[in-house]
């Protein structure tokens, strides 16, 4: 769970962003970077390979301000989406807060956004962690792509929303949804970490 | 010096005066700061969590594949600062630390005193205490208005 | 002489608890034969320092490096004989040692072997 520093009022969540490769997640990282003000972000820590693959993770602090008198941190993580990276994706998403999913929209791309859906379900519990248990966004990123090569939000549903969770449509590559599945994601976050401490 | 929670500063603070270490970062084994002397920007230190919980997670998982007992410590020699990376168990869990120093202490040094560090923070740790309120239930506007802030919207 | 060869001919003095080569850039423990109870990565690091430190007080004053550091206490004592290729030669002894055997068997050791 988010880790809480009740002396100095700081609380600081992980986030991770997860998918199969190429379907946006370092996207969604580079949008944040380059619209956050410099002194309420840190550098964008990003492991890749030389042809620009994430290797092990990308990562970016957020300095989100304060909530409820807590100085609030975010610490967003992507995974490597390809299917050989898995023991490093577990590394990556050991103690995550929360996780968003994002789909390459992409009706090619349809096996392997269930194969890499499946693969985070099994992650977690190897972790002991049910996903229904987690906080969980669904972003459906690409949709900006022509309607015959993408499947709409309505259908995407079908396939991955099997729990209800928040699903947004994104083009991260323009920013669109971007901002939007941060906030779903920390918003679930948080209420879970409210909901977690009852009044004393 | 900065700590989470109070219990972890005595320890903390005598091992820095001892090893004479220059950045030194305790952390939860998934990345998450616990206590940290030596960075001037939290996000720095963030970073410098991630990347060092990355090493030693990666470390684990190597030997893990070569079916050879846990690797617990990482150091890396440079020219003028080394950096001292070990997992270490405490009454709150598998918690990691960071340490780089410089010319003026050494490795062995660096390594005698972090073991007594470890020593000490079993000693020192408190039962866990009841979980408490964080946040208030009107947390919502606050997390929208300072996402519209960082996002300038 | 190998390093094992030059700790155990000092090991062999009775009242010796132990000895050990350092690397003194690191204080890292190189080779040992320690009794039951010394703490050779404790006194490896510790010595190094110390010897370290010397070294700089002795440039201080513009004199060489010193070949032998005694360090005497009320049960025992530590001998250190800094090398020229980064190692450090560490004896521990107790109080009941002959000290001027130990002193020169510490030195002999020092200069065959580094």
């Amino acid at each position: 769970m988010p880790l809480v520093n009740f002396t100095t009022r700081e609380i600081t969540c992980k986030l991770v962003y997860y998918g199969p490769g190429r379907c946006g997640k370092t996207t969604n990282l580079l949008y944040i970077h380059g619209r956050v003000p410099e002194q309420r972000r840190g550098n964008l820590v990003s492991l890749a390979t030389q042809s620009d693959r994430t290797l092990f993770f990308d990562f970016l602090p957020l300095e989100l301000g304060m909530i409820s008198g807590f100085a609030t941190r975010f610490q967003l993580y992507t995974v490597p989406g390809q299917v050989y990276y898995n023991a490093t994706r577990r590394l990556v998403l050991q103690g995550a807060d929360g996780v968003v999913f994002v789909v390459d929209s992409q009706a090619r791309r349809f096996d392997d956004n269930l194969e890499s859906f499946q693969n985070l379900q099994e992650n977690l519990l190897d972790q002991g962690v049910d996903i229904r248990n987690l906080p969980l966004v669904l972003q459906y990123n690409k949709q900006d792509l022509p309607p015959d090569l993408i499947l709409a939000p309505a259908e995407l549903d079908d396939a991955f929303n099997f729990r209800g969770v928040p699903s947004l449509p994104s083009d991260a590559l323009h920013g669109t949804g971007v901002f939007e599945t941060l906030k779903s994601l920390s918003a679930l976050v948080l209420q879970r970490l409210a909901a977690r401490a009852p009044v004393p | 010096m900065r700590a989470i929670e109070r219990w972890v500063e005595v320890p903390l603070q005598t091992f820095l005066s001892e090893s004479a270490a220059r950045v030194t970062l305790l952390m939860t084994s998934s990345g998450q700061v616990v206590a940290q002397h030596g960075f001037t920007r939290s996000l720095d230190v963030m970073s410098a969590a991630a990347l060092g919980a990355g090493i030693l997670a990666s470390t684990a998982e190597l030997s893990r594949v070569m079916g050879t007992r846990p690797l617990d410590a990482v150091v890396h020699q440079g020219s003028a600062v080394g950096v001292y990376l070990a997992g270490f168990d405490t009454p709150r869990g598998r918690w990691l630390g960071l340490v780089v120093f410089g010319p003026e202490t050494s490795l062995g040094l660096v390594q005698m005193f972090f073991a007594r560090m470890v020593g000490d923070l079993g000693r020192a740790a408190p039962a866990e205490e009841p979980p408490r309120q964080v946040l208030a239930e009107d947390f919502e506007a606050e997390l929208n208005s300072s996402l519209r802030t960082l996002f300038g919207r | 002489m190998s390093l094992d060869l030059a700790l155990s001919d000092i090991t062999r003095i009775p009242g010796v608890r132990g000895a050990l080569v350092v690397s003194r850039d690191d204080g890292l423990v190189v080779a040992d034969a320690l009794m039951e109870g010394v703490d050779g990565g404790a006194v490896a690091a510790l010595a190094a320092s110390l010897a370290g430190r010397m070294r700089g007080v002795t440039a201080v004053l513009g004199q060489p490096e010193p070949v032998l550091l005694t360090l005497g206490g009320t049960e025992g004592m530590l001998l250190l004989a800094p090398g020229q290729s980064g190692l450090l030669l560490v004896a521990v002894a107790g109080s009941d040692v002959n000290v001027a055997e130990l002193r020169l068997s510490v030195l002999a050791a020092a200069g065959t072997t580094f």
